[in-house]
């Protein structure tokens, strides 16, 4: 699971079989107490929820690949697995190359602590040496366009500018695989282009993009396949163009 | 970046983060988390040598010191069952590992111990005391130590993401454990047929040999050092295997 293969170059994400599995408990037993109590009366009982079932798919160098789907049908779980947040249940997948392991751009910092200090603990999640960190900070600060908020404290931030820090640092760790979960929910009419030219300008350099996201409109311009997914399971994937025309003629029936 | 040092950065990095937010907004800082041992010290002192009149030798160094390895050990134990919640952010949408989370919440715990140390030996000093080659052995101690904080969390830090009431649970166990341990008064105290079981305990086992090394100036016997090494290490390892089994379920409980 989630191992790099240097191998085969073209092929950038491979899922073969992915599965996820999750047990919902019908009653939550938070407690020891409460746990003791249930198995004395003999009730404890789990719903099997699919997540994800049976997902396959290749991805290769220098695609951008879109994920669509509604609430629920298994996006940010798919995402998850393959930045290693969660583990399968059943199925492999193969990375080829540095994953950025951030999904989001909107947490994970922390708010009483200024914006420096921040960039500190998020390049070292990111695997950066604190080095490396110091020296791209100035970078980081100029192209979120915050240089002059670097000690303030990130609660007095609104959350536009810090999804600009943050994708600012991922950027810095110059990664192969971008997974990217939802990214343009915040962030105004400036920052969203200027995202997307970066990631664009990734693409252009071999990199490979996993989008997921609800905007059809940024999905058609600018992935050239989309995979649409359904109850966890891939329904289609093709050309951008077709997945989204299913999707919205599903959506209107 | 190998991986290795990309933990030990991530763990420099939570635990200083931790460090710093603690005191934040806190007037006199730092300040606070010196006092505690001390205010133990004294009512302790207060207590067990005016009121009880324990006869141990050099009863204030022997208090402390006995305090500030009990307070590491029960302050880390404690932070670390919440410090997977408390990063939830983080590990829900990051790949950080919450072995790291954990460690790190115990480094945050360990540089307090640190500072404490440096202070014990001021007031060590101030007392008049001296120290001896034995004084060598002391850092094999903290050591150990910390090897057994981060095991006995490995085994508690699943239970309470499974059993949230652990954390009372957890909270009156440590106070059982303080009493269970050589702090106020000399393992000797205990009831002969009782020493066997008693000294199973290894943070009695640490306290004990900490305060011959430092205090009394005489170094610990190896055969005891080799079981109390064992003890830890085996708590380790364990530890380490159900941490190993649940942790990974643990980001998809929260």
């Amino acid at each position: 699971m989630g191992k790099n293969s240097s191998n085969n170059s073209d092929a950038m994400i491979q899922a073969l079989h992915l599965t996820k599995l999750y047990k919902i408990p019908h009653e939550k037993r938070a407690t020891l107490f409460e746990t003791v109590l249930g198995h004395l009366r003999n009730q404890m009982s789990y719903e099997d929820f699919y997540a994800l079932r049976d997902v396959s798919f290749e991805i290769k160098r220098g695609e951008m690949v879109g994920l669509i789907g509604k609430n629920g049908s298994g996006k940010t779980t798919l995402l998850k697995i393959l930045a290693g947040i969660v583990p399968s249940t059943s199925g492999t997948f193969a990375v080829n190359g540095k994953v950025a392991p951030l999904l989001s751009l909107s947490v994970g910092f922390h708010h009483e602590l200024t914006a420096e200090e921040n960039l500190y603990l998020y390049g070292a999640i990111l695997g950066m040496p604190r080095k490396t960190i110091r020296t791209s900070l100035t970078h980081v600060f100029r192209f979120a366009g915050v240089e002059r908020f670097k000690d303030m404290k990130l609660k007095n931030f609104s959350s536009g500018m810090v999804a600009r820090l943050a994708f600012a640092m991922m950027v810095q760790t110059d990664p192969d695989i971008l997974l990217l979960d939802e990214i343009f929910a915040v962030g105004d009419k400036d920052f969203i282009p200027q995202c997307l030219e970066v990631i664009e300008d990734y693409r252009r350099r071999g990199k490979t993009i996993l989008i997921a996201s609800h905007n059809l409109e940024t999905v058609s311009k600018y992935c050239s396949r989309t995979m649409l997914l359904e109850g966890g399971e891939i329904k289609i994937f093709d050309e951008t163009k077709k997945v989204v025309e299913a999707y919205e003629k599903n959506g209107k029936r | 970046m190998s991986r290795l040092r990309h933990y030990i950065n991530l763990v420099y990095e939570l635990s200083w983060l931790d460090f710093k937010l603690k005191y934040y907004g806190s007037v006199l800082g730092l300040f606070w988390s010196f006092l505690k041992p001390f205010m133990m010290l004294a009512i302790l002192y207060v207590v067990f040598f005016y009121f009880l009149e324990v006869g141990i030798p050099d009863y204030q160094v022997y208090l402390l010191l006995g305090i500030v390895f009990w307070n590491f050990f029960a302050d880390a134990t404690k932070d670390s069952t919440t410090s997977i919640t408390a990063k939830t952010g983080l590990l829900q949408k990051t790949n950080l590992s919450p072995i790291i989370v954990v460690v790190s919440a115990i480094m945050h715990s360990f540089w307090t111990f640190i500072i404490n140390l440096a202070i014990f030996f001021v007031f060590f000093f101030a007392f008049g005391h001296h120290l001896s080659w034995s004084i060598l052995m002391l850092p094999v101690f903290v050591m150990l130590t910390m090897l057994l904080t981060v095991g006995v969390s490995f085994l508690i830090v699943p239970l309470y993401m499974r059993f949230r009431d652990l954390g009372h649970i957890w909270d009156i166990f440590l106070q059982m454990l303080f009493w269970a341990t050589p702090i106020v008064y000399q393992y000797t105290s205990v009831p002969e047929e009782y020493v066997r079981w008693y000294l199973l305990n290894p943070v009695a086992r640490l306290i004990v040999d900490a305060r011959n090394a430092t205090i009394y100036n005489f170094f610990p016997a190896a055969e005891q050092i080799l079981i109390t090494t064992a003890i830890v290490l085996v708590t380790l390892a364990v530890g380490w295997a159900v941490f190993k089994r649940y942790g990974q379920e643990f980001v998809e409980q929260l």
